[in-house]
């Protein structure tokens, strides 16, 4: 089995790994640390996983993390924290997008491709924009207000520059 | 669960692909992944070998020479929604694309994956095969194109030979107004249950010159109502017309029963959309 | 026609300034910013990872099983089979803290060792260094099966000489309902409507499939992190074990969704077996697949109402018989059943009741809890039916039931007096009317409008004499410490408890911090089920906040000399009412009563009313402390050719007595709806002779964001909930009344009911062939 020096910069942080051909980035993520990146499903159907992987949008149980060498991921982690939320994560938290909280990290990484292609969308645009983020708690309205919460806010200028 | 374990190949070059699979045509080509990672993952396929061409430039680009739209195999679904050329002179297409699962899959998925993985629901291909498409197939003897309605042979089979590569998809740029529609059991990233593509062209009486149905996972490949486009070549898209063509277009589809749909469903839905986007592309060409 | 909403009754709730407002929940950021911690993200130095060896088949006698080649594999360290833990059995039933000895008969084995009755049934559990090494070592176990024959279907089960899955009979349970006299009431009955209708397996489908780390500490006794709805399942493994419960700690995390089937017992005791087999921490983490092969389901349900009306719609006698497929072992069926039996006839006055309801076992998946707990069942069956007899008297859907409604005062089915507020009509002419005006029909659509009034219980059934139990305290900083074992399912249950004692203590929201779901260090507060975590852990906050409260204010008496009915705690302060001037801050109060040794901390447990069982003959008596009452309306368009239903427009009202925190509520409505729309029209786990040929979420869908439009939250409160503050319930009430709201507007479009779930597209056209075929003619 082809194990492969590759450099993946995650959040901004560096990493040089030697992986298995099979790792997929979703496994190599969470054991680097990255546990913000969930596991629903590993075969593209719920979203959890989702990542930027060089500023798009992805599902990361279905790339292979040797196909993200040289390349640039960010995470739920990487957009903000505790003490220095991105205004999505404050507008999501404020919004009461957030119940039970699995399907956030790639709720917010969808809205921050989103919004990062058109910045004022349609209540149309953010369904379907969402619409590979599964959420079984909330039934989406109140991430919706979210999203246009965010893209309010971020035009009125709360912006925070992304890794 | 873990993929099983692999090589994985990178070349650098298309040349360097084709060369390695000459030599070694078990290796599988892995370009988004999309399919070929969850089947390997449900152990409904084995690879030894994967011969990653997702980030070859040669399959990258869109463009058109000499009146035909000429599209890279690895270039990805989303790219289909947002390509000007495409949007353009491919409408059918890019309409699929904007409904082809879900955004992460999108942005990963490659038509060439698309048509390779040869789904009798695979959601490019009856748009393809209503624009008149043709794939590019190379290997290290060259290069071949094969017009679209010869490249699905079954079931998840194609007339690609192991060692070759779908490199590009290109087609015509169409004349007349097209349609696309597909019925799904949600509206947002669900297998198709029927999809439709429909293509015509009308001359200035409004007589039929070209018309092309094609339908999706109503059997086991993508197929063209040969019988329904011919009742209408030549005629006025009229009412009954319409209605007579899209009778043919049902007794076409070959469908099955899965969990998603009954075989009798898909046969009657496909019927009243051709009809319906019959209907959609005559109304157009009238203004 | 419209709808005006029927005036409130005056009533007064007391302004408050912490509950009652959209506070931002304690837990949200944490979650937005990827800070929280889930049951897989637990991670121990020295972990084994462990996986399940489960049956491919539904019925079937073990004949051989090999593991010695998975032991063998290097990297494997412990392979476990039913031989090796003989004595292990899985208490399914009676989760929780009560005092309740355990029905007889619910059992399952941990392992199978002889038969096995469902697909997935776990056979043997691995650990191994890594997981690529324990799913090698699965392929490596050898089990040779002989197929029994299996039953697939209730019905069947009941047959005499069916295959026998549980018991002597298959009847894992019964439950009987006699009121008053049914043939007198049929007797007055100027119609009699008999109808059918039946729902299918449903799958909880929450994001976090289920997963847990166990080890062994310094002292001996097993700690297991679990997303779990009930942490005093260390009784339920300690039993399993054979450990004093002393000897079990488990620690739950944040749930990523619960929905009723992680307050079954999951990974905890196979985690266990493994942790002290190994001396090693071990780690279990279920595929999708797994998660929906191993846990629980949805009941199917067959319920047959035949209702006795006068002409002018008044209901005179109801005749009910409800069967549920209880799949291969009992777990919570019993009372998911007594649920359904309960709520059978709706929230209305029937004077004369027979209802009958048996669950037969199957080889079918194992069925649960399932937010609603049977109420979602019962609701499909009787709001269709209430249409149904509409539709037949020639009387608007609307004018039947308030004619029929429960008023506080009456008594339900079983007998039960409705003590609370029962605003059926007020909810319901608000949901209506939220509609809007009626879309008109087009070429491809055909309208139709629908609404379901419903009752839910909150509260577990009170003959389990519920209790639940919270520490509050203040530090001396003027900070406030809230300790409950609660377990944090997603709807805000910990921070409801944090915005009560801010009230109470005078204090903002952020100034409270609270730990929870610890079985060994938090007081124990039994499951996140049943709608219990507010009305329960809140009222158990509020008594010990109150405590706390009241020594603080004796205090600040004893120090300004003035009544401690003269002293208000407001924003940090203790401050003398209508003397601003006079204030000390909280911090210096506290600092002073930890001087004084004055009590600054209080345990306080809650009990729930205690009751005995109801009747066995004629099902008579109190069943749940109290019931929220609610209705949906809602709008679709149907395309008569295509079978596509397309929802419009979505209204919800629920009088929750009161909200704690509205945009929680709201969460829960809209969220709640969203599922039983899902029930309504996509949802079907379907079974095929005992296998799922919906294994992934590719096949079993739950809507996107795409699927429905929001539904609109009408949120009443009319304070006379036994919660804290006058609240209700609302987790579970908020997904009863979608569905049937649904199939009436769907009857509404097409002029034919649909009798069962999943409304398809396929059913829809079926349904208009027959219309066309029994009337000749299009509507």
């Amino acid at each position: 089995m082809s194990e492969r020096p590759i450099r993946l910069c995650v959040n901004g942080r560096m990493h040089e790994l030697r992986l298995a051909a099979n790792a997929t980035l979703l496994l190599v993520l969470r054991e680097l640390g990255y546990t913000d990146v969930k596991n629903g499903c590993e075969k593209g159907d719920c979203g959890a996983c989702a990542v930027l992987l060089d500023g798009v949008l992805v599902n990361s149980c279905l790339v292979l993390a040797q196909q993200a060498d040289g390349r640039s991921v960010v995470t739920a982690r990487g957009l903000g924290t505790i003490d220095d939320p991105h205004p999505i994560q404050t507008a999501f938290a404020d919004a009461g997008a957030v119940q039970c909280g699995y399907c956030t990290p790639g709720m917010v990484l969808a809205t921050k491709a989103l919004l990062d292609a058109r910045p004022d969308p349609t209540d149309g645009e953010i369904r379907e924009a969402l619409s590979g983020n599964l959420c079984r708690c909330t039934g989406y309205g109140q991430i919706i207000e979210a999203v246009r919460l965010a893209a309010e806010r971020l035009r009125a200028g709360d912006g925070k520059e992304a890794p | 669960m873990t993929l099983p374990a692999f090589d994985l190949l990178v070349p650098r070059t298309l040349s360097e692909a084709l060369e390695v699979l000459h030599e070694s045509p078990e290796a599988v080509p892995l370009a988004g992944g999309t399919n070929l990672l969850v089947d390997l993952r449900g152990r409904r396929r084995t690879a030894g070998c994967l011969l990653d061409i997702g980030r070859l430039e040669e399959l990258r680009g869109v463009s058109v020479d000499a009146g035909w739209i000429v599209v890279g195999a690895g270039t990805t679904i989303a790219e289909f929604t947002r390509r000007g050329v495409i949007v353009e002179h491919g409408a059918p297409l890019s309409a699929a694309a904007r409904v082809f699962a879900a955004p992460p899959v999108r942005n990963r998925a490659t038509i060439g994956g698309n048509l390779v993985d040869a789904s009798p629901a695979a959601d490019c291909a009856p748009p393809l095969l209503a624009l008149d498409a043709h794939v590019e197939l190379r290997s290290i003897r060259g290069k071949r194109l094969l017009p679209i309605d010869q490249f699905f042979v079954g079931v998840r089979r194609t007339a690609r030979k192991p060692d070759e590569i779908l490199t590009a998809v290109r087609w015509p740029i169409p004349a007349g107004r097209s349609a696309y529609r597909k019925v799904g059991r949600r509206k947002a990233d669900a297998v198709s249950v029927a999809s439709v593509a429909v293509r015509a062209a009308l001359d200035e009486s409004g007589v039929c010159r070209t018309v092309r149905i094609a339908l999706g996972a109503v059997a086991p490949i993508p197929v063209r109502a040969r019988e329904a486009e011919g009742a209408l070549v030549g005629h006025r898209l009229s009412p009954d017309a319409i209605a007579a063509a899209a009778g043919f277009a049902s007794e076409t589809a070959q469908p099955i029963d899965d969990i998603r749909g009954s075989a009798a469903y898909r046969r009657r839905v496909v019927g009243v959309i051709v009809r319906r986007l019959l209907e959609e592309v005559s109304r157009e060409e009238d203004r | 026609m419209t709808i005006e909403p029927k005036p409130l009754p005056e009533y007064h709730l007391p302004p408050l300034r912490q509950v009652g407002r959209p506070l931002r929940r304690i837990d949200a950021l944490g979650k937005a910013v990827g800070a929280t911690v889930y049951a897989a993200d637990v991670s121990m130095t020295d972990m084994l990872h462990a996986k399940v060896f489960r049956s491919p088949v539904p019925s079937a006698r073990i004949v051989r099983l090999d593991v010695s080649k998975a032991r063998a594999l290097p990297g494997v360290t412990c392979v476990l089979t039913g031989h090796d833990v003989p004595e292990a059995k899985l208490a399914t039933d009676m989760p929780g803290q009560t005092g309740r000895e355990q029905r007889t008969g619910s059992d399952a084995p941990v392992l199978a060792a002889d038969i096995v009755r469902f697909c997935g049934e776990p056979i043997a559990l691995i650990a191994a260094e890594t997981l690529e090494i324990a799913e090698r070592a699965l392929e490596r176990i050898e089990l040779d099966l002989d197929p029994l024959p299996g039953v697939f279907d209730p019905h069947a089960a009941l047959a005499p000489n069916a295959p026998r899955v549980y018991g002597e009979d298959n009847v894992v349970a019964r439950w009987t309902i006699r009121k008053g006299d049914l043939a007198f009431g049929m007797s007055r009955a100027d119609l009699v409507v008999e109808r059918t209708y039946r729902v299918p397996f449903v799958e909880h489908a929450y994001l976090e499939p289920e997963a847990g780390t166990a080890w062994v500490d310094d002292q001996g006794v097993v700690n297991i992190r679990v997303a779990t709805q009930v942490v005093e399942h260390f009784r339920t493994v300690a039993r399993a074990l054979g450990l004093p419960e002393n000897r079990v700690r488990v620690r739950g995390t944040m749930v990523g969704g619960g929905f009723g089937s992680k307050e079954d017992v999951t990974v905890e005791i196979f985690l266990a077996l493994l942790a002290r087999a190994t001396h090693r921490p071990v780690k279990l983490v279920y595929t999708r697949e797994e998660s929906f092969l191993a846990t629980a389901k949805r009941h199917p349900f067959t319920i047959t109402h035949r209702t006795g009306v006068t002409a002018d719609g008044r209901i005179t006698a109801a005749r009910i018989e409800m069967l549920a497929d209880a799949g291969a072992y009992p777990y919570l069926t019993p009372y998911v059943l007594l649920y359904a039996t309960g709520m059978a006839a709706g929230p209305y006055r029937v004077d004369h009741l027979h209802v009958d309801s048996v669950a037969a076992a199957t080889n079918q998946p194992f069925t649960s809890a399932f937010r609603g707990f049977g109420g979602p069942q019962a609701a499909f069956a009787y709001e269709s039916q209430m249409d149904e007899i509409a539709k037949a008297l020639g009387i608007d859907p609307l004018t039947v039931r308030r004619i029929n409604y429960l008023r506080t005062g009456d008594t339900t089915g079983t007998g039960q007096e409705i003590r609370s507020a029962a605003w059926l009509e007020e909810t319901a002419t608000r949901a209506i009317a939220a509609l809007g005006g009626r879309t008109p029909d087009g070429p491809r659509q055909r309208i139709g409008r629908g609404f379901a009034s419903y009752f839910q219980s909150y509260g577990r059934i009170t003959w389990f004499h519920d209790t639940s139990r919270a520490w509050v305290g203040v530090e001396q900083d003027g900070s406030v410490v809230i300790r409950c074992g609660v377990p944090d399912i997603g709807a805000g249950q910990s921070n409801s408890l944090c915005q009560i004692a801010a009230e109470v203590l005078g204090v903002p929201l952020d100034r409270t911090t609270i730990y929870t779901t610890d079985s060994a260090v938090t007081p124990l507060a039994g499951t996140s089920t049943a709608t219990r975590q507010l009305y329960m852990s809140g009222n158990a906050v509020l008594q010990a906040a109150q405590v706390v409260r009241q020594s603080l204010l004796m205090e600040a008496a004893a120090a300004w000399g003035v009544e401690p009915g003269r002293i208000d705690l407001f924003d940090g302060f203790a401050v003398v009412s209508g003397e601003p001037t006079r204030r000390i801050p909280l911090a210096e109060l506290a600092r002073r009563c930890a001087a004084t040794g004055r009590a600054l901390s209080h345990l306080a447990q809650f009990n729930a009313p205690f009751t005995d069982g109801i009747d066995p003959e004629t099902g008579q008596g109190d069943i749940w402390p109290d019931f929220t009452f609610g209705a949906q309306a809602v709008e679709l368009a149907v395309d008569p050719e295509t079978g596509e239903i397309d929802l419009l427009k979505s209204a919800a009202c629920h009088d929750v007595g009161r909200a704690i925190n509205p945009v929680a509520v709201r969460g829960q409505v809209v969220g709640g709806s969203h599922q039983g729309l899902g029930y309504a029209l996509m949802e079907e786990y379907a079974v095929a002779h005992g296998v799922a040929r919906t294994p992934t979420l590719a096949e079993y869908l739950i809507p996107t964001s795409c699927d429905y439009p929001d539904t609109a939250a009408i949120v009443l409160e009319s304070g006379t909930g036994i919660g804290p503050f006058g609240a209700k319930g609302i987790g579970e009430p908020a997904l009863t009344p979608a569905a049937p709201a649904v199939a009436n507007a769907v009857a509404d479009a097409l002029g034919v009911r649909i009798h069962d779930l999943p409304i398809t597209p396929e059913k829809v056209l079926a349904a208009l062939d027959r219309r066309r075929t029994e009337t000749g003619a299009e509507r």
